[in-house]
């Protein structure tokens, strides 16, 4: 099976914005097996939206909690 | 009495009572570890030594007339990324085979307070960054149900000691499962908390976001007074809960008489193994005999959890990384610097949508599946228990993906930050474990271990042994 276009470019991208070298060739596969990631990514465009409000992950853990009696 | 069949808390309670010695639990512990270890690899350090003083102790405080605190004289060991101040904590690394804490864990401390016999270190995924228990310094742990199998991992040593009966309780961290998944593996109980429950303190980090602290023990009735005794807010970490921490223990019925339980149809049964499935319907059966309602629901959102869970925990693991990544990529095993090599490419705009969608698709779930339901039931384990070489990386990488799949039902609940439970709930036609999954709303632990409580009282695969 061909390696997919993306892990060439990846690679450059990742050594110039961290100076990383790729460590082996199952790193490879690893970033070919993001394919299926940004395809996943792709079809959220659209259904995600930023909130306009601030907001918190700690703020929406107590906001879910079961209402006391 | 068969002492390392006993659960934790009843060799608290036997402690207590004076049925037998923290030194007879311990000694007990100690030769079950030499008569057993050489196959199943979970101990990376025994402090024999100090534990038979702490336990020489408990004895002591007992004879005198002392009242004892609620885990005195119980043998534990935890996973080698729990700081002790002055101890090597190797993290299950080549690259950490030397570091030196200068502080101590928080929840060690507790647990020291509460009067566990701390026993020493165990094995674990390096840096707690596998789903298998590989682990290519130390050696793989093998599960006491086949030792051919995975442990399921990070927390491999913890899920298989447990399990092997070389002690009663151990801490695992939980990123993406690294505690439900070895419970599971491995037919134990394992408590991932709620996100900021148990401080963090002293923890060896890989996803702030997403890290956890939790126990895996023998029965739910275990992780309920562990829970307690850990719990609860720490100025060292002010990421902790302020909220209150409640008796888990206390607030155990035996009864789930009208609990209602969903069963999201999407995602977490996707390709699920036949075998896997039926077990899975046996226990909704035994929750539907006991008094509960269960039913099927429908929760969309589930593919964007999915797809910025894996976005979160790998930006984070890696962010931590890079020095070493640059310095010395030789000194990880191969399966791990491939893993932390990806995180690199994850554009950060997308790390910061994953998190800022985390609270909002947090209030969709528990809307869908928890609004007009108490908890949320699914498999541990998408499949039978993998074994050690159709999942190694390191010997071919084209496992990858097996791999990576491992993890595929725990990992939404960390990113969604519930308290979730795995016990087991059956046996593979090889008779390896098959493990249950119980999510509740945000701080709903007493919930989520109230139905786990009930259904072991139900049924007997938390007493299953190994045949080692």
């Amino acid at each position: 099976m061909s390696e997919p276009r993306l892990v060439i470019p990846a690679m450059e991208a990742i050594r110039l914005w961290q100076g990383v070298a790729v460590p082996n060739s199952a790193a490879r596969i690893g970033l070919a097996e993001l394919e299926g990631l940004i395809a996943a990514l792709e079809k959220l465009r659209g259904s995600m939206v930023f909130e306009d409000e601030p907001s918190s992950f700690e703020a929406a853990l107590r906001d879910c909690m079961e209402q006391r009696p | 009495m068969n002492l390392t069949s006993l659960s934790m808390t009843e060799a608290a309670d036997a402690v207590a009572r004076g049925e037998t010695t923290s030194a007879a639990l311990l000694e007990a512990c100690l030769a079950r570890i030499g008569a057993h270890d050489g196959q199943v690899n979970t101990v990376i350090r025994l402090d024999a030594d100090a534990a038979r003083l702490s336990a020489h102790g408990v004895d002591r405080a007992r004879t005198d007339g002392h009242a004892l605190p609620p885990l005195a004289g119980v043998p534990m060991m935890h996973k080698d990324m729990y700081y002790r101040e002055g101890r090597v904590s190797t993290c299950g690394s080549h690259i950490r085979r030397n570091f030196v804490p200068t502080k101590t864990a928080t929840v060690l401390k507790r647990l020291d307070a509460a009067g566990a016999v701390d026993m020493g270190t165990l094995n674990m995924a390096e840096f707690a960054q596998n789903p298998t228990g590989h682990n290519r310094h130390f050696g793989d742990c093998h599960n006491p149900f086949g030792l051919e199998y995975c442990t399921g991992g990070s927390s491999s040593g913890s899920g298989a000691g447990v399990a092997a009966r070389f002690f009663f309780a151990a801490l695992g961290s939980d990123t993406g499962g690294s505690i439900r998944l070895p419970a599971s593996l491995c037919g134990v109980t394992g408590l991932k908390a709620t996100q900021t429950r148990v401080p963090r303190t002293g923890v060896m980090p890989l996803s702030f976001s997403a890290d956890n602290v939790g126990p895996l023990v023998r029965t739910a009735r275990d992780a309920a007074r562990f829970l307690t005794i850990t719990a609860g807010q720490c100025p060292g970490d002010p990421t902790s809960a302020p909220e209150p921490v409640p008796d888990y223990e206390a607030a155990l019925t035996g009864h789930v008489k009208g609990l209602r339980i969903a069963v999201v149809e999407d995602w977490f049964f996707d390709g699920i193994d036949a075998e896997v499935a039926r077990a899975f319907d046996a226990a909704m059966d035994v929750l539907r005999a006991l008094g509960a309602t269960v039913t099927r629901v429908a929760v969309p959102e589930m593919a964007a959890v999915a797809t910025y869970t894996a976005l979160v925990s790998r930006s984070e693991g890696s962010a931590i990384h890079a020095n070493w990544m640059r310095e010395c990529p030789a000194d990880y095993a191969m399966h791990l610097s491939a893993r932390i090599y990806g995180g690199y490419a994850m554009p950060a705009t997308l790390y910061l949508e994953a998190l800022s969608r985390r609270g909002p698709l947090l209030r969709a779930f528990c809307e869908r599946a928890l609004g007009a339901y108490d908890l949320v039931a699914t498999p541990t384990l998408r499949t039978r228990v993998p074994t050690l070489a159709e999942t190694d990386i390191d010997a071919n990488p084209e496992n990858w993906t097996r791999f990576m799949a491992v993890s595929a039902n725990t990992r939404p609940f960390n990113y969604l930050g519930l308290p979730t439970i795995s016990i087991p709930c059956g046996a593979d036609s090889g008779g390896l474990p098959i493990g249950l999954q119980l999510a509740g709303r945000p701080f709903a632990e007493a919930r989520v271990l109230n139905a786990a409580d009930a259904f072991q009282q139900a049924t007997d695969w938390h007493r299953r042994e190994p045949a080692l």
